[in-house]
């Protein structure tokens, strides 16, 4: 049962994006997009308490495991809040012209096609596998980003599918080679899988999975928008409609970063784990700091929530390179917090940007006074991205920070507090100009669709929700997944 | 055939495919560029038939046979009726000189030699020099695509780096899973035609290259 549900959550979508395809009407696209989240939400969670009572489950080149699990569960929330969302979102963009109404199911019909290729990453065990599905996002999520066809969205996806391309074109060298590695102690069969891999991955050639390694990183790290192969990431965010934004924020890298993780686990099993996690090091690093001064000089709001993204990718990557327990778990909870919160963040922003009618934060001034709840989210999620006690990101930065000092790795540690007091203030100060003061000439007076705001809403709980305690079923699963990193 | 012949025509077949992405980087017509890429996916799919015919892998000859077709012909011709549509610029323009990026180009190829002969003896799962020429080639496939500003230029890099990635995947001795191979073909044909299409669309808006495109800073 809990095996046929591996191959019922991809087609889900895969069916949803065909059934878009027969209808044009606007209304019956939003229930339809609406009613498939929802039953992928419920068909995950059947499959969290079979994953929970039985272990890992396994059907051909698909397998669930607790670390699978807890980015499924992120992809399933961050979906249906993204559908309701674009309930409301959607109606307001027809009706300015962003978005035009004939084409609207072939939009949809990407979205869900995009969704359904990142619940097959997710959920491969075969890594070969798990690279088509990285590519197959790519090609969905770029003719996205161009959506609204204007030059500089075209140019934003020409970037982000020219970049991340030629990115996992490494990402595929590095897997053929742990392949070879694996071939030559296990034979042909099987030597994809990895589950299989990892059984025997203390007798593979170090290497050539250094080597390997080291082109994963690299390969999926562009995907990941980790720096400095992040170019790709604040113009693909800044120009995609906004729910498009929040997909590649809030799950999209985060397919990458898992998949960095599968191959961390090899190498760390075949190297030692000191070379993966230097790696892991370098890369976290160099995100936060580069994404710094990007964040403070920014004045389009998308670009700087996508900077924002980069820098929170390094704080992950710090996490799984800093390791033990507490350094990995607090890496997992940071990639369910990042995720929830800066979709969070694009919803809210997505909102203010559709009534000023810009995404100059020049422009947008005063929104408490035109839109206090959505001002508040706004803020809300502001805070708890700039690290604010006790919203739910201060507290897995806290776990990344610990397991740093208890590894002794001070000058990471120097580097990265730096970066995180100078962004706390950059990111206060934008965001508190948008919220506060006289509303400018350009803000809209209408009231607050009801839509946006329940998609925020549900996001904002969750967020409140993990700042102040770890559900119990929760922390099982990701104790258990930092179980699978670790060993 | 003995495994000693395989692997010399695999080195000879490495070396040749290591001329095509020189001819790649110093071509100065886009056109040239383009016979050179089909060259090179014309000696990948030999490699592949070579391959087949020693190890009894029938599914290599499917690979063989499938990468003849697309990338050998259908991608390159379609590159070439891109290249006759756009009709306007002709000339590669390179962001730095040919003559500096072959100079890169020798440095990434002793470096691939280099690096591959310092492993141990893993290097007996891939068939003869397949991983150095395998790495090189999908580094300067990269190299080419960091350093060209026409959109067609850039998608040939593409292509030949998949290409050093191909070589690499056929010469692991136990060969690829074959859904695996056919999977990642048909994720360049699909990615080759969201290129074309928008390398078009922004031709008919705008009449400039895509990959010239420079607005989004900062």
């Amino acid at each position: 049962m809990a095996e046929t549900l591996l191959w019922v959550l991809p087609l889900v979508p895969t069916v949803t994006a065909l059934l878009m395809l027969t209808t044009r009407d606007r209304r019956i696209l939003s229930a339809i997009d609406v009613g498939s989240s929802a039953v992928l939400f419920a068909l995950t969670l059947v499959l969290a308490r079979e994953v929970a009572t039985g272990g890992p489950q396994a059907l051909g080149v698909l397998r669930v495991d607790d670390l699978g699990l807890v980015f499924l569960l992120l992809l399933v929330v961050l979906t249906l809040a993204v559908s309701i969302y674009t309930v409301g979102w959607l109606r307001q963009a027809v009706e300015v012209g962003n978005m035009k109404a004939e084409s609207l199911r072939s939009y949809f019909a990407l979205v869900h096609a995009f969704v359904a290729t990142m619940v097959v990453t997710v959920l491969a065990d075969n890594l070969g596998v798990l690279w088509i599905a990285m590519e197959g996002t790519t090609i969905t999520s770029a003719v996205l980003i161009g959506y609204h066809g204007h030059q500089h969205g075209l140019e934003a996806a020409w970037k982000y599918i020219i970049v991340t391309t030629i990115g996992i074109s490494f990402g595929l060298f590095g897997t053929v080679l742990v392949y070879a590695a694996a071939t030559d102690v296990m034979g042909g069969a099987g030597a994809m899988s990895w589950s299989a891999i990892m059984k025997v991955a203390p007798t593979l050639d170090p290497g050539i999975i250094r080597i390997g390694f080291i082109f994963v990183m690299v390969g999926y790290g562009t995907k990941a928008g980790l720096a400095p192969m992040h170019l790709w990431l604040p113009d693909a965010h800044s120009q995609a409609p906004t729910p498009v934004s929040t997909l590649l924020s809030g799950i999209l890298i985060k397919c990458a970063l898992l998949a960095i993780i599968r191959f961390q686990t090899i190498a760390a099993a075949a190297c030692g784990p000191a070379f993966p996690a230097e790696v892991l090091l370098v890369f976290g690093l160099t995100s936060v700091v580069v994404a710094t001064p990007f964040i403070l000089v920014q004045q389009n709001i998308k670009r700087l929530l996508g900077y924002h993204s980069i820098e929170h990718v390094g704080i992950v990557a710090l996490g799984l390179g800093f390791g033990g327990s507490v350094g990995t778990y607090g890496a997992l909870l940071h990639v369910v917090n990042h995720g929830i919160t800066k979709a969070l963040a694009f919803f809210a922003a997505g909102t203010a940007i559709a009534r000023y009618g810009s995404r100059d934060m020049h422009v947008i001034r005063g929104l408490f006074a035109v839109a206090p709840i959505g001002a508040t989210l706004l803020m809300l999620a502001a805070l708890s991205l700039a690290g604010m006690a006790p919203f739910s990101i201060f507290m897995s930065e806290l776990m990344v920070l610990r397991a740093g000092i208890g590894h002794g790795h001070w000058v990471a540690i120097a580097i990265f507090l730096a970066m995180v007091v100078v962004i706390f203030a950059g990111l206060l100060h934008h965001v508190g100009a948008m919220v506060f003061g006289e509303p400018t000439a350009a803000a809209g007076r209408e009231a607050e669709a009801w839509s946006p705001l329940l998609g925020m809403l549900l996001l904002a709980a969750i967020m409140v929700l993990l700042g102040l305690t770890i559900p119990a079923s929760f922390d099982g699963i990701l104790q258990r997944a930092t179980e699978v990193v670790v060993g | 055939m003995t495994p000693e012949t395989v692997q010399t025509i695999i080195d000879d077949l490495g070396a040749l495919l290591l001329f095509t992405m020189i001819l790649i980087i110093a071509a100065r017509q886009i056109s040239n560029a383009i016979h050179a890429v089909a060259a090179q996916s014309l000696l990948i799919a030999i490699a592949g038939a070579v391959l087949a015919t020693a190890t009894g892998n029938a599914d290599l000859w499917v690979i063989a046979g499938v990468t003849l077709t697309i990338k050998a012909i259908v991608l390159p011709w379609v590159l070439h009726w891109v290249v006759r549509r756009l009709n306007v610029r002709r000339e590669i323009e390179p962001v730095i000189a040919i003559s500096a990026t072959l100079a890169l180009a020798v440095v990434v190829v002793v470096m691939s030699f280099h690096l591959s002969a310092s492993l141990g003896t893993v290097r007996q799962a891939i068939t003869g020099n397949a991983l150095p020429v395998g790495i090189a080639l999908t580094l300067l496939g990269v190299l080419v695509m960091a350093t060209r500003k026409t959109a067609l230029t850039q998608m040939v890099g593409l292509f030949a780096s998949e290409n050093g990635i191909f070589f690499t995947a056929m010469a692991v001795t136990q060969g690829m899973p074959f859904i695996i191979e056919i999977g990642v073909i048909l994720d360049v044909i699909l990615a080759a035609l969201v290129m074309t299409i928008m390398v078009l669309r922004v031709r008919s808006t705008v009449d400039a290259d895509i990959a010239d495109l420079d607005r989004l800073r900062g």
